[in-house]
């Protein structure tokens, strides 16, 4: 019997996963079930939106031993039958797809943007090369993994769903966790802002920042950047990166100051929907991927269009 | 310690054109990815601290020869080369990759990066590790080595789990663990001179899985943008309100 | 005939281009003000064995060949101009040393030299001599067992680092101009303070002043009463580190052009946009391959000269192309930049000042044809 097993332990990637497994379905009608490990709100939650959740609690599992949550989703899947299993390409999610994907003997495919089905085969779509392509591939293997890159799917709405226990035995983890740390200090969300204001290294004096936080003030924006100006000049914290080695961000607007528009950079950025962009170099390649372009010296521009929006 | 690094023969991403929206790769240099070299050096490091043997693992085109001299230089004590088709899916470099250290023998430790330059998908670490049933730690930025086991800290987009992992392990790393050294002309040298073994997949003693995933296209994507100069900030401030976005103060 | 570089040509052009971008570019600001290489790049260059590039492996170098040499100093070079000349002057005392030295000279000199513990020094010039030998002022006169050197050298390079001194001087018994290793900083040895020059800053020239200087006599290089071979040698050998510091220069102009020309628009277009742009561009880059090619084949003949007249000439026609080719891209990147390019916060103005210095330094440009056509007309 065909069905999706989903698994994410953040409730909301957990709903985008919920999303996309009722669009998968349509095209290869089964169930939907959901696992949450050690978490009884995660459970509730995503039984109040409609999904069929099977709770394992078990303290003796933890999700930072991915052998040991690679196993109890297996047993899951196998006990339901199910034929595909989406995880959330978030960096919890991608470690563990490897794994469970060559113990189930799945094809697996990760950082998936989106699927389209073409001549009754779903075909997803990711990024390929460095960013520089976008490849679609299929899944030829009868048991599918996908992960779905966050944010690609809304989180699913709906009521009306069940919570079952699930019984496991656990083997003990050979990964011990010593302690948990939340990141210290930058808790910006990129990927979550609706507008972001994005600084590159056109932009040459540390104090113009001033001036970008204005920006960003009046447009009721984030603040993100490139790399070099997080991890070499350390203007911004990492957190800020887009691109590449940073977040891909799907912002409704995206305010570009003085990116060149390397691959790494807009592979991060290219799916905003309206992009605007100031550079002092009208070859960049940043100017044929943004909607609006202004041409100018970003030492004049920046205060000025400040001031602007003020 | 004796430390397994896998690295991954790519064309040099920097070099890539895009003709027709075609990637254009002939005559692109052969590399490893920036990620493979953080992995490289964090082996070097912990041989240093630690002793032990730094072993390069790699499979790629005839020119894996060459390509690895870059890594040997750049710390490496040996290679193990797996001359094959270059167009390994996950599934295929991982099974690979778990022959090659079984054969191999006594490793203690296996370091990727945490997504190879060109395709990124970051699954072989995890198959390997599944295949070799070891404990595994993604995303890793420290790596200290403690008795017979690691601590290792494990970078996750909100917060950081310090871990202590068993040996035999197998560890992804991400790129803000440690700066790649840059190697001097002596080990540039020296590299062609250090062990290198060369395998094919027959003499691995394995066949490859059948591939499970099929790319039906690869191309660059299609800008749909306006591209709309604008002379003036006056006329930025304008078309970010036509489009819905002026200030919001 | 084969162009292409080895694996390991490649590899040594990235680690030089890797730290130059990495550890010297964010110096270079600091170097052209204080006229002075910070000793952590010195010791950075040595520990990726600069210092020794292609010196022998039984004295502490790493013998990858004067063509590596040329590539990690051109790269060095491009970002800034002072390292690469320290070792350039460094690698021309050192080579004297590693050809006409004895076992023991090469064995107490070469390896802490090769590591970069010493900088070397190579001493000609006088106030009152270019290149001309029989000018020579500077005398040494043998006491028993030792030589008492006077006189003063003028426009050394790494005078004020510890490590050997290759000094000419007249030799009492001969009556004829000999090559002494001197210990720098030794008794009676002194120098002025840096001469204050156009370009270059970080690679000191200094005058050294010998007052009552004893060397042993086991210090003679070569033969005693003949100098010149050594001198010979040095003018030859010299070129191939001031072809790289030159090419190095013109490759640093060939880019900050394209880089302007793409960045500085004129009316609301990038100036690369204009014909008279793209046919400078053109002018600069025709002018980088030709010395490119010609600054690797000397590194290339180097290795192993035929005869050392023979190297003499391709060396002082390499000099000539290629220290005329960089001052000639530098004035036309210099154009792209229009009056920009006179302001100091321009890295064309560095670069133009670089390029004036090598055409007159190690022999001028003139004295090299004289060579060529010697060699054509009468050799």
């Amino acid at each position: 019997m065909a069905g999706i097993l989903i698994f994410s332990e953040k409730t909301k990637l957990a709903l985008e996963l919920a999303s996309a497994a009722s669009e998968l379905s349509a095209v290869n009608p089964g169930e939907i079930h959901a696992l949450c490990i050690n978490d009884p709100q995660e459970a509730e939650e995503l039984s109040a939106r409609g999904l069929a959740v099977y709770s394992l609690e078990s303290p003796g599992l933890s999700t930072a031993d991915t052998a040991g949550t690679a196993a109890a989703l297996l047993a899951l899947a196998n006990k339901l039958g199910v034929d595909t299993i989406l995880l959330s390409s978030d960096r919890r999610g991608k470690e563990l797809a490897g794994r469970v994907a060559e113990a189930w003997e799945a094809g697996c495919l990760t950082d998936v943007k989106g699927f389209s089905v073409q001549d009754g085969q779903v075909v997803f779509v990711r990024n390929a090369l460095g960013g520089a392509t976008v490849a679609t591939q299929i899944i030829k293997t009868d048991r599918k993994l996908i992960a779905f890159t966050p944010r690609a799917f809304a989180p699913l709405e709906g009521g009306g769903g069940s919570i079952l226990p699930f019984e496991l035995e656990i083997t003990a983890p050979s990964v011990k966790v010593l302690e948990v740390r939340s990141k210290a200090g930058d808790v910006v969300d990129i990927q979550g802002a609706e507008r972001l204001v994005i600084v590159g290294q056109g932009v040459e004096n540390q104090a113009d920042l001033s001036f970008v936080e204005q920006l960003a003030k009046a447009l009721g924006a984030e603040i993100a950047c490139s790399k070099p100006v997080a991890s070499d000049k350390k203007w911004l914290s990492e957190e800020r990166i887009v691109g590449l080695s940073g977040k891909i961000c799907k912002p409704e607007a995206a305010i570009i100051l003085g990116v060149s528009g390397q691959v790494q950079f807009t592979v991060g950025i290219r799916e905003a929907q309206v992009i605007f962009s100031i550079n002092n170099d009208e070859n960049a390649y940043m100017n044929k991927i943004s909607d609006y372009i202004l041409v100018a010296d970003l030492k004049d521009a920046l205060p000025e269009l400040a001031k602007a929006l003020a | 310690m004796n430390i397994v690094v896998a690295m991954k023969q790519i064309p040099d991403l920097q070099q890539i054109r895009i003709r027709n929206r075609q990637p254009v790769l002939d005559d692109v240099p052969l590399t490893f990815g920036n990620i493979d070299k953080n992995a490289l050096e964090a082996a070097v490091q912990l041989k240093e601290a630690a002793g032990g043997q730094v072993i390069v693992v790699c499979a790629g085109t005839q020119e894996l020869e060459d390509t690895v001299k870059e890594a040997l230089a750049a710390g490496a004590d040996e290679a193990r080369l797996v001359v094959c088709d270059p167009a390994l899916e996950s599934s295929q470099s991982a099974r690979l990759i778990a022959a090659a250290v079984q054969q191999i023998g006594a490793v203690d430790l296996i370091l990727f990066g945490e997504g190879s330059g060109d395709n990124y998908s970051s699954q072989v670490s995890s198959r390997v590790a599944q295949i070799l049933g070891l404990p595994q730690v993604g995303y890793a930025n420290n790596i200290q080595v403690e008795g017979s086991s690691l601590r290792v800290t494990r970078s996750l987009e909100d917060c950081e789990e310090i871990l202590e992992v068993p040996l035999p392990a197998v560890v992804s790393v991400t790129a803000d663990i440690n700066e790649a050294r840059i190697p001097s002309v002596t080990q540039i040298l020296k590299a062609g001179r250090k062990p290198k073994e060369t395998w094919d997949i027959g003499q691995l003693g394995i066949a490859l899985p059948a591939p499970g995933v099929e790319t039906i296209s690869n191309l660059a994507p299609e800008t749909e943008r306006k591209q709309v100069m604008v002379k003036t900030v006056a006329d930025l401030v304008k078309a970010l309100e036509t489009e819905g976005f002026g200030g919001r103060g | 005939m084969n162009f292409t570089l080895t694996k390991e040509q490649l590899l040594i052009q990235k680690m030089a281009r890797d730290f130059a971008q990495q550890v010297i570019k964010p110096a270079v600001e600091q170097i052209e003000k204080e006229n002075a290489v910070p000793a952590e790049i010195l010791q950075g260059l040595a520990e990726l064995d600069l210092f020794g590039l292609a010196m022998p492996e039984q004295y502490g170098g790493a013998n990858a060949g004067y063509e590596s040499y040329v590539l990690a100093m051109e790269q060095i070079a491009r970002v800034c101009t002072g390292p690469a000349m320290i070792i350039s002057a460094h690698s021309l005392g050192l080579g004297a040393i590693s050809n006409f030295g004895n076992d023991e000279q090469k064995d107490r000199y070469m390896p802490k030299s090769c590591k970069g513990e010493h900088i070397a020094s190579f001493a000609f010039t006088e106030p009152g001599t270019g290149s001309d030998p029989k000018q020579l002022t500077t005398t040494a006169v043998k006491d028993g067992d030792y030589y008492i050197i006077n006189g003063t050298k003028r426009f050394i390079s790494n005078a004020s680092y510890p490590g050997p001194l290759v000094l000419f001087a007249i030799e009492s018994e001969s009556g004829k101009p000999t090559g002494f290793i001197v210990d720098k900083l030794c008794d009676g040895y002194s120098v002025s303070k840096p001469w204050d020059k156009l370009g270059w800053h970080g690679g000191d020239l200094v005058d050294i002043y010998l007052k009552d200087v004893k060397v042993p006599a086991t210090n003679v290089l070569g033969q005693l009463g003949d100098g010149y071979p050594i001198l010979q040698y040095g003018i030859a050998y010299g070129k191939i580190g001031m072809n790289s510091v030159a090419l190095g220069t013109t490759l640093a102009a060939y880019e900050e052009a394209v880089h302007y020309a793409k960045e500085k628009t004129h009316r609301g277009q990038p100036i690369a946009k204009f014909q008279a742009i793209q046919l400078k561009i053109a002018e600069i880059a025709m002018l980088y391959e030709s010395s490119r090619w010609m600054a690797y084949r000397l590194g290339f003949l180097a290795n192993k000269p035929k005869s050392y007249r023979d190297f003499a000439k391709e060396a002082a026609l390499s000099k000539v192309v290629i220290g005329r080719n960089a001052m000639e891209a530098a004035r036309h990147a210099m154009d792209i930049h229009g009056s920009y390019g006179l302001m100091n916060d321009y890295e064309i103005a560095r670069i133009y000042r670089d390029a004036a210095m090598g055409p007159q330094v190690e022999g001028v440009l003139d004295m090299q044809k004289i060579i060529v056509a010697g060699d054509i007309l009468f050799g």
